[in-house]
């Protein structure tokens, strides 16, 4: 019994945290979404029309999720891949290692503000690093984010820019996986592929995990990037849910409309979680 | 993947690694190469001028010349440089260290404690991550109007110390590796759980938990929003504020602009740089863990 | 795990350490907690809150303005925060609805009928005299009482209005042959295409003039987005002007244009613009280029003059914007606030305010202060400026529409002209898809009421 209790004292900052600053503002949140609020009057109720006019009447709700999962089912792996497979080179012992580990973190730490010019100069159709590179091997590069067909896919690379924060989680975990494990498998006769795939990889799936979850939460939430570089366009191809909602709620001043929307994704975003965190024991190994 | 002996790979394995590395090494970091050269660019050499086709990957237009230094101290002096720095490293400092403790705390509880409703309350704040920001924002800002924190730097701290849900989660990811045998074995010497957190857990577990400081000193640092909207003093600004005020109006110094980025992320790398040992514990510590 | 004496040393040194943070952070804590006042000049008079978006060399010029002010009463100080642009809007709303707004703001964006309408803003008209209201109506020039205005209420009183006109290069005309700026749309745009010029592989390297912003070109072409009180998009002259913009681009190639542009600097207060370098031949911006170049090109020969009307068109016709100062309901300084606004507009006071305007290249109020001495001088010292205050008195000078919804429309406005420039729809499809837009934004506000 005593055992009960002193888990919910160990997590009481939470607990009080949560109950204190986080309760009050998300009821306010879900009641906001049934209301006609435009952020100085008062909210009036109007019951589910919001949820209906999003579901029936607005191609741009539909248009922005549409961008939202296609950038989440296409960023959210291939970060995860790039992120891990950087963290195992860089966890080689060579010398000067630790500068390559700062290179690839280097782009995490700079604020999105300022990458988000530095790549919009770059991709810079007419006089950008990017176009002069290919045009050296005689490829003539497109407007990239002027252009609607590929500003998506843009974003999406930049996105495996930026992975240096989840390959320092990656890193933290090699880091604890024990050499005697290694030790007997070499001395099993297993190579360094074998090594990899049947200890580095089963002993990294929590944090693998944790990326997981952590990405697809931040792809839904995909935001900065669209806002300064294109504003949802062209042609609304980069009008993401985020950035769609950030226009409704401080743009249009329609923050009700927008509060809906954020609950929406909210259900979306809980259950795509609940069906990893449910599936994950098949696949997470936690040491002991 | 071996951190040493016999396998270490020889003089050509080695140079082919570097090589490797190299390359990958360079989408990273030409673009930060391309901020520090237009960094040292005056303003009319940035755009090409009528007639003329320049190419960006010329080596004239990656190194400057004439060096424009000048871009550095005129960025520095647009903006209270100091009083911005003081501020934002106040607020790092009590951020990292609210966020930390307070994480680890509750990690720790998620993680090795058995009670009613743990997994529950555990996906409850995991699902506290799925909600964008922007629709709380307003009940939370009259939260804490009628607390009367408007105006001041409570917004921007307090919260930290009530445990990070991002911080909470890698965290307890990390403990619920570590083997249960040591903390079983001093349980039965009749050590409280707290002492357990303190003298076993926490000690093994610095690698995550320098990430977390890391990661919670550079969300604290890259802050704009939060000192915009519930701060005005000048006198409390941050530097984050200070280079978006940059970015908002001094469209077309773009010299100087990236000048105050250059300035604005290097104390952050040589943190980082100096913080590295911290992650890469050394081959004795990990191997006695075995 | 028995207590080793040997580290029991350390141990004891650790834990002092990390008790030693703890002090210090909760003493560092305690000291960000504690309130303390903002920095004040005039600490015995009333507090005036001011919220702007300018920064840089801008935010000196009202720094003087609010240091004249409070120099030239005794009871007011006017505090001064200077707010980075793009989030400006987001602190101003919050601070509304927390309860805590600041007295008065300068806004430029076009907001005004969207917050008036919410109820956010105090009508400007009913903190003047009956006398004072209709001798501004009678006085001012009519686009700055259009810009200000919702409903029969002023929510706005402008401290410069910014309207655009042609700059252009008198020598690469003349080396054309061109004698004189050519007086029809027409006539421009065939001079336009003896201007361009061209490299080996077909790039642009000097643009003769293209233009762009459906909204500034729906005017000149007789048309408009706001016309007999009514929203009307979707119109044959609209239509010609959405045409005549993208037959334009298309002429050359979208792409092409695009690169083109692009290698340009276009920051809009940029003093690197494309046009001082030459790479336009003509350029369509607002009035405050004039003092820029004298500042950063003197030795550079350039004229200006309005955009000239197509056949069927409107003449001196365009669009226009400006920064407004409104007071927010909610304020508390609202007599405070007036008067600053007053100061700084030359309601009452021509002759004092004219000088303001001068030190920001703005625009005035009202002819009352182009005609005083002091801005006088300035137009002579800067003759292109005429250029502009002749625009001024025109009816044919359009802001954007008085809607509620006027930020949505702007987006969508935006939208319609990229896909018809664009090519990847005609511009009937574009201004088509305009229309059912906003009808279907219309007809959503009022299933909810609004």
């Amino acid at each position: 019994m005593k055992r009960s209790y002193l888990g919910y004292w160990f997590i009481s900052p939470w607990l009080v945290g949560f109950l204190a600053l986080t309760v009050l503002p998300f009821f306010i949140s879900i009641y906001l979404s049934f209301c006609r609020y435009d952020v100085v009057s008062p909210p009036v109720f109007i019951g589910v029309q919001n949820y209906a006019e999003l579901f029936s009447n607005d191609p741009l709700f539909w248009k922005s999720l549409q961008n939202t999962l296609l950038y989440a089912v296409f960023a959210v792996p291939l970060g995860i891949a790039t992120a891990f497979g950087l963290a195992l080179l860089l966890n080689l012992e060579l010398r000067g290692m630790s500068v390559y580990r700062t290179l690839f973190f280097l782009p995490h730490i700079v604020p999105t503000v300022a990458t988000s010019v530095v790549f919009m100069w770059i991709l810079n159709p007419q006089i950008g690093l990017m176009n002069s590179v290919l045009g050296l091997v005689g490829v003539a590069g497109p407007a990239w984010l002027s252009d609607p067909r590929w500003a998506m896919r843009t974003l999406i690379l930049m996105s495996l820019w930026g992975v240096g924060g989840s390959v320092i989680t990656y890193l933290a975990g090699l880091k604890d996986i024990p050499i005697s494990l290694y030790e007997a498998a070499r001395s099993d006769g297993a190579g360094a592929f074998a090594r990899a795939l049947h200890i580095t990889l089963p002993m990294m799936t929590p944090v693998i995990f944790f990326n997981l979850i952590m990405g697809i939460i931040g792809a839904f939430q995909y935001f900065t990037q669209a806002y300064i570089m294109t504003q949802g366009g062209p042609q609304d191809s980069t009008l993401f849910y985020a950035l769609y909602l950030f226009y409704r709620s401080w743009r249009y001043l329609d923050m009700g409309y927008a509060s809906a929307m954020a609950w929406i994704l909210f259900v979306v975003v809980t259950l795509t979680t609940l069906v990893v965190f449910k599936t994950h024991r098949k696949w997470v190994h936690y040491g002991d | 993947m071996t951190p040493h002996s016999s396998s270490q790979p020889g003089a050509l394995g080695r140079a082919g690694l570097h090589l490797v590395l190299l390359l990958l090494a360079i989408p990273y970091v030409l673009p930060l190469i391309w901020m520090l050269s237009t960094a040292l660019k005056e303003d009319s050499q940035i755009f090409p001028r009528e007639g003329s086709a320049q190419s960006a990957l010329a080596l004239s237009n990656l190194i400057p010349n004439p060096l424009a230094w000048h871009n550095f101290p005129d960025a520095m002096a647009t903006v209270p440089f100091v009083t911005y720095l003081r501020n934002t490293l106040l607020l790092c400092f009590i951020n990292v260290l609210g966020a930390v403790l307070s994480s680890a705390v509750v990690a720790y509880g998620f993680a090795r404690l058995r009670f009613r409703g743990r997994e529950f309350l555990f996906m409850l704040m995991i699902a506290t991550m799925a909600l964008p920001g922007q629709v709380t924002m307003i009940p939370t800002f009259a939260l804490y109007s009628k607390l009367g924190w408007y105006g001041t730097f409570l917004p921007l701290t307090v919260p930290a110390f009530f445990g990070v849900p991002f911080f909470v989660f890698l965290m307890r990811q990390f403990f619920l590796t570590l083997p249960l045998e040591l903390s079983e074995a001093a349980r039965i010497e009749g050590a409280t759980e707290w002492q357990i957190l303190w003298r076993i857990v926490l000690p093994l577990s610095k690698p995550v938990l320098a990430t977390c400081a890391l990661f919670q000193f550079l969300g604290t640092w890259n802050d704009f929003f939060g000192p915009l909207l519930y701060i005005n003093d000048p006198e409390k600004y941050t530097l984050a504020y200070g280079l978006q005020q940059f970015m908002s109006s001094y469209g077309g110094k773009w010299g100087q602009l990236m000048a105050a980025s250059t300035l604005f992320i290097l104390p952050i790398i040589v943190l980082f740089f100096a913080a590295q040992k911290t992650f890469i514990q050394g081959i004795a510590t990990t191997g006695s863990k075995a | 795990m028995g207590i080793d004496r040997s580290s029991f040393g350390k141990r004891q040194l650790r834990r002092l350490a990390f008790l030693a943070n703890v002090v210090v952070a909760c003493v560092l804590l305690a000291w960000v907690a504690v309130p303390r006042a903002e920095p004040r000049v005039f600490p015995e008079r009333i507090p005036v809150r001011f919220w702007h978006m300018w920064s840089g060399e801008w935010k000196i010029v009202i720094d003087k303005i609010v240091m004249r002010f409070n120099a030239s009463q005794n009871r007011y100080e006017v505090v001064a925060l200077s707010v980075p642009g793009g989030s400006a809007d987001q602190k101003f709303l919050m601070a509304v609805t927390g309860g805590d707004p600041p007295d008065v703001m300068a806004q430029w964006n076009q907001v005004i009928p969207a917050w008036a309408e919410s109820g956010l803003l105090v009508p400007l008209d009913t903190l003047m005299q009956p006398a004072e209201w209709a001798e501004l109506q009678r006085s001012a020039y009519p686009v700055a009482l259009k810009i200000g205005s919702y409903a029969g209420h002023l929510y706005g009183l402008t401290t410069g209005i910014n309207v655009f006109a042609c700059y252009y290069r008198p020598e690469h005309l003349e080396a054309v042959g061109a004698q004189a700026f050519p007086d029809s749309l027409e006539g421009l745009m065939a001079l336009a295409d003896r201007l361009t010029r061209f490299d080996d592989a077909h790039r642009i390297t000097r643009m003769g003039f293209m233009p762009a912003g459906f909204n500034m070109y729906a005017p000149i072409f007789g048309g408009g987005f706001f016309m007999d009180g009514r929203l009307s998009l979707n119109t044959p002259r609209n239509l010609r002007a959405l045409t005549f913009l993208s037959e334009s681009r298309q002429k050359y190639g979208f792409e092409n244009v695009l690169k083109f542009e692009s290698s340009l600097n276009t920051g809009g207060f940029a003093t690197e613009w494309p046009f001082i370098s030459g790479q336009y031949s003509v350029a369509v911006d607002g009035q405050w280029r004039v003092e820029q170049l004298a500042k950063y090109a003197p030795e550079l020969r350039y004229q200006t003059a309005p955009i000239p009307a197509p056949q069927g068109g409107k003449p001196l016709a365009g669009f226009s914007n400006g920064n407004f100062m409104i007071i927010p309901k909610g304020a508390r300084q609202v007599a405070g606030a007036y008067e600053f606004i007053k100061f700084w507009s030359g309601v009452d006071n021509p002759e004092r305010a004219a000088e303001f305007y001068t030190w920001g290249g703005w625009l005035p109020l009202s002819p009352r202060i182009t005609m005083t001495a002091p801005y006088q001088a300035y137009v002579r010292k800067y003759p292109q400026f005429e250029t502009f205050l002749n625009m001024l008195s025109s009816e044919n000078i359009q802001p954007t529409p008085p809607v509620p919804f006027q930020v949505l429309l702007t987006d969508r406005i935006i939208r319609a002209e990229e896909g018809a420039i664009r090519g990847s729809g005609s511009p009937l499809q574009a201004i088509s898809t305009l229309e059912a837009d906003v009808a279907r934004e219309i007809a959503r506000r009022k299933r909810f009421g609004l």
